[in-house]
């Protein structure tokens, strides 16, 4: 089979993957004790975006290591980018359902709640990496210091997402594996938090990969103009 | 048994992620032709 059948193939089943869950979500998990109506399904697709968002953060500090010690190739410089553009997109996406989410619970879309103060510190860090990229014009610095920075976030992003909240006292709901390292949720509800985590994981490296191919075509395009 | 409300919901998030998946599957296609493109050209550059 040729391997753009097999992307192919592989898009369609996690379209369809991704179906099941939207159903699941709505449709088969029960409501969450609690909460208040049906608030608790954002669960299922605020939490994998923050996982996403934690996910591309890690990954972009690997893929600037690799970029540093691994003979400063501009594609994993490039791929580090992408992976924090993209950490910050799921990471809004998940700050503005956990809002939504907050204005049924608690009232108000904002609370300066531990946690979503922690989640808006790590994403400005991440806009200052941008910021930081914008503002080199040479292509070797720019990748040495925006990797640098990026490494930086290797300490900066577990503490916020999982020591911050495990650490002060918040009106948050227990993360998944709470404080005692255990998961007090009904089975149904985490079979479809678990899919829906691999599905939007999926969905992230896709997008990375369609990215990171457009900006090294838009790249060897601009250089062959020069 | 779909209740009315939630069948909108659900509704609602299958075309929001149909739009999306769609969209990325043109986008992907899009890229395999400029890359296509390109080894052609690449191609007719070397001598």
């Amino acid at each position: 089979m040729k391997m753009g059948t097999l992307k192919t193939l592989f898009a369609w089943l996690l379209w369809l993957w991704m179906s099941a869950v939207i159903a699941g979500a709505f449709l088969w998990a029960p409501l969450a004790k609690g909460f208040i109506g049906e608030s608790s399904r954002i669960l299922f697709f605020h939490v994998p975006m923050a996982w996403v968002s934690f996910l591309a953060f890690i990954a972009a500090a690997v893929w600037s290591a690799r970029y540093l010690w691994g003979g400063r190739q501009p594609r994993h410089d490039r791929a580090a980018a992408v992976a924090i553009e993209l950490g910050l997109l799921f990471g809004v996406l998940a700050t503005v359902t956990g809002a939504l989410w907050a204005r049924v619970m608690w009232g108000a879309y904002w609370n300066w709640d531990p946690r979503q103060t922690s989640i808006l510190i790590s994403l400005l860090f991440y806009a200052a990496y941008l910021a930081l990229r914008s503002g080199l014009d040479d292509e070797n610095t720019r990748g040495r210091l925006a990797a640098a920075y990026a490494l930086l976030g290797m300490v900066v992003t577990p503490f916020l997402f999982w020591v911050v909240p495990r650490i002060t006292y918040s009106l948050h709901p227990d993360p998944v594996v709470n404080s005692q390292g255990k998961v007090n949720m009904e089975s149904r509800m985490q079979i479809v938090l678990y899919a829906s985590g691999l599905g939007f994981i999926a969905l992230f490296f896709w997008i990375h990969n369609l990215q990171c191919r457009l900006q090294a075509h838009s790249e060897r395009r601009a250089a062959l103009q020069e | 048994m779909i209740t009315g409300g939630i069948g909108w919901v659900v509704a609602v998030n299958l075309i929001i992620w149909t739009g999306l998946f769609l969209y990325l599957l043109r986008l992907g296609g899009r890229v395999r032709s400029l890359e296509a493109r390109e080894a052609v050209e690449e191609g007719k550059r070397k001598p």
